[in-house]
């Protein structure tokens, strides 16, 4: 696998607006098989293998090197990252796709404001129920770094598979760790966000792999792009 | 000598302390380590769904389902002092480049003894005759004892809420210094009422009527009466006008005991004496005394055993004396043995059905080859 291979999301703005970064920089993108069609080519940066993913499948890729290139969120490239940062490479911020994830509790809880109060609420949770206090995510990974970068350790994780701020409305869980961007959703939940709750303010990125190989046509193909879009490539080794 | 080699010596040695041999589940419910550690064990875990969606994961260590073995015989009615020890594959994800995932602890784990020095002195000279029968020479040995800043923050007299919070932040890394730093919270207008209410019923009609008054609907599983204790709990520390001068500098000069072992117990007095802290003797005399024993039984040993306050924090369900060993070769987080003293276990894993003292070592075999080096 020497030529490059560069993905963007398959679906929505995000789609939209990466083909629009694209063909902006010179590049433009057509699907194969039309709308629905998961293949596509790009145009001007000679033998690319293009695909249209998913931006979590495009984060995993980048992770593990099975893609060199990709359009994707930060959020999920920190939350598959098991080595953080070393794991991935931010090019370059696109200014869209905008979020904040964030942890938030019951607006009932006047007694938690902050990540200490979470803990403190959570051990003594723990004393009166005999199990943790439970918060559900998406974002498992970068929950349990930030929780422990906050010396929080009374909860438990539960994987949410979708629609998490409704979780401690049905009871699954207490706390969420969501992705937010204007709150709103949240405040219709009956949840409010703690004030040193914000883990990560998430864009959309062009990111690389730094364990993808990069031998042959495929650092050619990202010099032809970044160029063009005059990004910093630096050192990949 | 060989892996195998090793595990037969140090195993003998264990076997020959009386306890009972154990092989116990390989496959816990995630439940257990999770519930016990928190989450932030989870990285560490290696976990896998069953058939029916149930989070398992394989044993992280030999103590748990052995005190589990023990958390059910002692439920199940029969009483007294008991031992086990095993040879047996633990997993753990690496926590560094070129840790393995599976690996042999040997061990043995002992239950309602008297929790006092002598016997944590045998413990520690029972994994140190185990170390010597592998054929290794330990080049250091870190000490601990998680009693004593519990034992110290008590002697303060402050506030239980307050005492409480420090004590469950110092088990967490960075965790004191995030509260010393931390201002205390205001209390809103419209919850005065809850909190002067005369009697648990009172508060919690009028915290409802709060809630309602500013439209939140009251959800999640935390009961009214558990948010109105934290109310209160912020307005005590509050009304303290935030953690007190005294315990900051209390909690530093703890926090820079790094010492010979033999020193440990002098460097407490010191503090105690400099804060007045007079409900520390016991803990400072136990360090003390513990010590003494481990000098008699393993005079050699002395000069490399080392205390520091703060070590062991971390391990999350050793609640006294600690220690870990370690070998040429090898980094500091891998130590050739290590164990320590964990009386709350039995009653965290049996929700309170079950009580009793508990104290366990293990050695590794697989650091114990790589301390000795190639063709030893």
């Amino acid at each position: 696998m020497t030529r490059l291979s560069l993905a963007i999301p398959s679906k929505g703005r995000l789609k939209e607006k990466s083909e629009e970064w694209l063909a902006a920089a010179g590049f433009p993108v057509t699907q194969i098989g039309g709308e629905r069609g998961y293949q596509a080519e790009i145009a001007g940066l000679g033998d690319v293998e293009m695909r249209l993913l998913s931006a979590r499948e495009i984060a995993q890729g980048l992770v593990d090197g099975s893609l060199h290139a990709g359009v994707t969120g930060e959020d999920l490239l920190h939350d598959l990252a098991p080595d953080g940062e070393a794991d991935f490479r931010v090019l370059h911020r696109l200014g869209f796709g905008g979020a904040d994830v964030i942890v938030a509790v019951p607006q009932a809880w006047v007694d938690v404001d902050t990540m200490a109060e979470l803990e403190a609420a959570g051990a003594a949770f723990r004393k009166a129920h005999h199990r943790r206090l439970r918060v559900a995510t998406k974002y498992m990974r970068l929950t349990r770094r930030f929780f422990a970068a906050r010396s929080v350790g009374e909860y438990r994780l539960v994987e949410s598979a979708g629609a998490t701020e409704a979780a401690p409305t049905t009871g699954s869980a207490d706390v969420i760790v969501d992705i937010t961007s204007t709150g709103a959703t949240l405040k219709a939940n009956g949840l409010k966000i703690l004030s040193d709750g914000l883990i990560l303010k998430s864009e959309a990125v062009f990111a690389i792999s730094p364990r993808a190989d990069w031998k042959g046509p495929a650092l050619g193909s990202l010099q032809a792009l970044t160029t063009a879009a005059d990004i910093e490539i630096g050192s990949l080794s | 000598m060989t892996h195998v080699a090793i595990v037969k010596a140090a195993r003998g040695v264990f076997e020959a302390s009386g306890a009972t041999p154990v092989d116990p589940s390989y496959i816990l419910p995630s439940d257990i380590p999770l519930e016990l550690s928190g989450e932030a064990v989870r990285a560490r875990l290696c976990v896998f769904t069953d058939h029916r969606g149930n989070e398992m994961v394989m044993r992280p260590d030999l103590t748990l389902p052995v005190a589990g073995l023990e958390a059910e015989r002692l439920a199940s009615g029969t009483h007294g002092p008991n031992a086990y020890c095993y040879a047996a594959e633990a997993f753990r994800l690496p926590a560094a480049e070129g840790d393995p995932m599976e690996f042999t602890q040997i061990g043995f784990e002992r239950f309602g003894r008297d929790a006092d020095p002598s016997e944590d002195a045998e413990a520690f000279a029972l994994v140190h005759e185990a170390v010597r029968a592998c054929g290794v020479r330990p080049v250091a040995i870190s000490t601990g004892d998680l009693a004593v800043f519990p034992t110290y923050i008590d002697a303060l007299g402050l506030p239980r809420v307050t005492a409480d919070l420090l004590k469950r932040a110092f088990r967490q890394e960075g965790g004191v210094r995030a509260l010393l730093e931390a201002a205390p919270l205001p209390i809103e207008d419209d919850m005065v009422s809850t909190l002067q209410a005369k009697t648990a019923e009172e508060a919690a009609t009028a915290f409802r009527a709060a809630l309602q008054a500013r439209g939140i609907p009251l959800i999640g599983t935390r009961s009214v009466a558990e948010i109105v204790s934290g109310l209160r709990a912020r307005a005590a520390v509050q009304e303290a006008g935030g953690i007190p001068g005294t315990v900051r500098d209390v909690i530093g000069a703890l926090a820079s005991v790094n010492c010979t072992a033999a020193e440990a117990a002098d460097q407490l007095d010191a503090i105690a004496v400099r804060f007045s802290l007079s409900r520390t003797t016991s803990i400072i005399d136990r360090v003390a005394r513990r010590m003494e024993l481990i000098r008699e039984l393993l005079p050699d040993l002395k000069a490399i055993c080392g205390f520091r306050s703060g070590f062991g924090r971390r391990f999350t369900y050793y609640d006294g004396f600690l220690f870990e060993t370690l070998g040429p070769n090898l980094t500091d987080s891998q130590p050739i043995a290590s164990g320590g003293r964990y009386d709350g276990l039995i009653s965290g894993l049996s929700n309170g059905r079950a009580n009793a003292t508990a104290i366990g070592g293990v050695v590794r075999p697989d650091r114990v080859l790589r301390a000795k080096g190639r063709g030893a």
